[in-house]
């Protein structure tokens, strides 16, 4: 039994630890119609930023969640007009070309960070890294429960600001009809460009806490953009509130298959439910999906 | 009339110009290679400089890279009495077995090298066999640890680095014979990958033979959350705990373990542990680790290239920065197997096929002795053309260098067993 509550414990706060990053590749895809194959690049520039921060300053890494927001906001709001520009282009195939360019832009990520930093494995030190907490049978991770806190805090936070402001009201607009939101003077340009900065900002803070639990190095990004784009399938492309209930389901089911039926088995135990999902719901667990 | 005659001689004038150009370009600088052109030899590398497994593969260039250029300084490579220098080649696997094999076909049709040294990983240097095969081109493999390399019989293909069968095994019943008081049970995590899974292969079946009781043994994906698999192995208690994997999931494992509170008695992974990045990113909590070695830079051998083994891991450091582990050794020590075998063979260069061939066989007529220690080639059996002289030394993390702790005539520190607590 105390395997079994363990094994629950874990699966959920893994399914938090994967909500971090694949909040914001939702809400990007909603409103800017573009699967952002560049997700993973952000992530682990986050971990870079948290790792150097702490090795150059001495400072702990979670002080880099902050600079990341900042510093990552900044530059995707500099990034997402150009994505806003391509996507809307005249081409044939404005959505193949914006996810051309943001498969350029992964790839231009990791070779910069391959040449500026090297391909050493890196660690975020923070206060929480290795803290557990007995509670009962249990041991809790504390770190994996101040990313499962973060990708809550950043859902809701997202939420509120989503359905309670008119800024929000902008967005959704914008997500589900462009050229009506455009008509009632939405600018849309303007709107795309915020949009992918809070969407970078959001992913590189996710990043730093990633760095933290796991480890980084420029060639895990590709595994974070496969797993960003595992969950938004399954909680429906464009679903923020989907991330959160798809990543902790795909949290639960791979720790479950992994304790009691074998890791070996948990790829095809997620493919497998994502599968199922899209036979019964093809717009995503919480058919909120488009 | 004048005009047309004016735009001819202009187009005659501007068409001769780009022929001087394009000879000024093309051809000085051939005619200076021509006339500058002395034989050398020519070594082809195929490793990962990108992809996942960069980090090795730059540790296998940086190996191949050492020897060039200690041979080099020394004149090059001798036969009958002269000396010629050595050109290096580089083919990137992309770490992509497939692609290592389009590297090798290209470094051998193209830049027509008269010898390889082998990829970083084993399924690389599975892919590159055939094709050394066809084209009958000696390639030595200064990295492959894999036993299923050496399975397959290669004719062409010598390994450097004992294969992981014969080493992962053999260090864990040394660590169950230094363990006080006697360690009785223990678990085996291999990564779900060719090399990591052979290695957990090596420990499961070792296990036996050093008089352990396995309680677990799971296969896990590269990429994969490890925290079920550690809380189920925590829930056992298992004395040991042996990981099969490259950097970057060793990294995991102790951080996971550390996450969930779970210490075992002892923890002893193989590949990667040696490089000092391990250790780099875990800080403290990489100490206590045990791995497995088949070179240190203590080791008693030497060679007239490199002096001995500490004045290798000298030039080494000087060169990177860092101490070399036992990939970079074997890597240096691939190219004194080839300027051995050439010298025996007394063809200078360009090889011909014909030379090629019969470098192969001189390759498999190697006995020497160098700062890596011993490098006799296996004739038959599993591990046919595989060096297996060296001997594993069991080494552990203590206070962020690693050390040698057993056998005990290799020993330069005592293990730390049980390990304590996390701090």
């Amino acid at each position: 039994m105390d395997l079994f509550l363990q094994t629950l414990l874990n699966g959920l706060l893994i399914g938090g630890v994967i909500a971090t990053f694949t909040i914001g590749f939702q809400l990007a895809f909603g409103v800017l119609h573009v699967i952002d194959f560049a997700v993973g690049g952000w992530v682990v520039l986050g971990g870079y930023l948290g790792y150097y921060m702490a090795a150059g300053l001495g400072v702990d890494g979670f002080l880099a969640i902050p600079v990341a927001f900042v510093l990552f906001g900044a530059i995707g709001y500099l990034i997402g007009p150009i994505l806003y520009n391509v996507r809307n282009s005249r081409t044939a195939r404005p959505e193949l070309m914006a996810l051309a360019l943001t498969f350029g832009l992964f790839t231009l990520l990791r070779g910069g960070m391959l040449t500026a930093w090297g391909f050493n494995t890196h660690s975020v030190p923070t206060a929480l890294s290795g803290e557990s907490l007995a509670v009962g049978p249990l041991t809790v991770p504390l770190i994996r429960v101040a990313a499962a806190v973060f990708a809550v805090a950043i859902a809701s936070g997202l939420f509120i600001f989503l359905y309670r402001t008119r800024y929000g009201l902008a967005i959704r607009a914008t997500a589900e009809n462009r050229q009506n939101a455009a008509l009632m003077g939405v600018d849309i340009r303007r709107l795309s460009a915020n949009v992918y900065g809070l969407y970078a900002g959001i992913t590189a803070m996710a990043g730093v806490l990633m760095g933290a639990i796991f480890s980084v190095n420029p060639e895990v990004g590709l595994r974070y953009t496969l797993f960003a784009f595992f969950v938004a399938v399954l909680a429906g492309l464009g679903s923020v509130g989907g991330a959160l209930v798809a990543a902790l389901l795909l949290g639960v089911i791979e720790a479950f298959v992994a304790t009691y039926v074998g890791s070996s088995y948990s790829l095809l135990a997620i493919f497998a439910t994502l599968f199922l999902v899209l036979l019964v719901s093809p717009r995503g667990i919480l058919r909120h999906g488009l | 009339m004048m005009s047309i005659k004016s735009k001819v001689s202009r187009r005659r004038f501007l068409g001769g110009s780009a022929v001087a150009l394009a000879a000024g370009t093309l051809g000085i600088p051939f005619v200076r290679t021509a006339r500058a052109q002395v034989a050398t030899f020519k070594a082809g590398v195929i490793t990962s400089l990108s992809g996942e497994n960069i980090l090795g593969g730059n540790l296998t260039k940086r190996g191949y890279d050492l020897w060039a250029e200690a041979i080099n300084a020394k004149g090059g490579v001798e036969v009958a009495g002269q000396r010629f220098k050595v050109d290096m080649f580089y083919g990137d696997d992309q770490s992509n077995p497939a692609t290592g094999a389009d590297a090798a076909e290209r470094l051998i049709v193209q830049n027509e090298v008269d010898v390889l040294f082998g990829p970083y990983t084993s399924g690389s240097t599975i892919a590159v066999q055939p094709i050394c095969q066809k084209y009958q081109v000696p390639m030595i493999s200064g990295s492959a640890e894999s036993p299923n390399v050496w399975k397959a019989k290669p004719e062409f293909n010598f390994g450097i680095i004992p294969a992981v069968d014969t080493t992962a095994g053999k260090s864990l019943a040394v660590l169950a014979k230094l363990s006080n008081p006697a360690a009785k049970t223990i678990a085996v995590i291999g990564v779900n990958e060719p090399f990591s899974k052979e290695t957990g292969e090596g420990f499961r079946d070792g296990a036996k033979e050093a008089g352990l009781e396995l309680v677990a043994y799971e296969l896990v994906p590269a990429s994969g959350d490890l925290t079920p698999v550690i809380s189920k192995i925590a829930a056992l208690n298992p004395d040991i705990v042996a990981v099969g994997g490259h950097e970057e999931p060793l990294i995991n494992v102790v951080k996971t373990s550390k996450s969930l509170n779970f210490r075992p008695k002892a923890l002893i992974m193989h590949y990667g542990v040696t490089d000092p990045a391990f250790a780099q990113a875990l800080a403290a909590d990489a100490d206590g680790t045990c791995g497995v070695s088949v070179w240190l830079p203590s080791v008693p051998y030497k060679d007239d290239v490199f002096g001995t083994a500490r004045q290798f891991a000298e030039m080494a450091q000087k060169k990177s920065g860092h101490e070399p582990d036992y990939t970079e050794a074997a890597c240096a020590a691939s190219g004194l197997v080839f300027g051995d075998a050439v010298k025996r063979l007394g063809k200078k260069p360009a090889l011909t096929p014909e030379d090629r061939v019969a470098l192969k066989d001189a390759i498999a007529a190697t006995d020497i002795q160098t700062f890596y220690g011993p490098i006799k080639f296996e004739k038959e059996g599993n591990h046919y053309h595989d060096n297996v002289q060296p001997v594993p030394v069991l080494i552990q993390i203590q206070g962020g260098k690693t050390v040698a702790v057993g056998p005990k005539e290799a020993a330069a520190a005592d293990l730390t067993y049980p390990l304590p607590a996390w701090k």
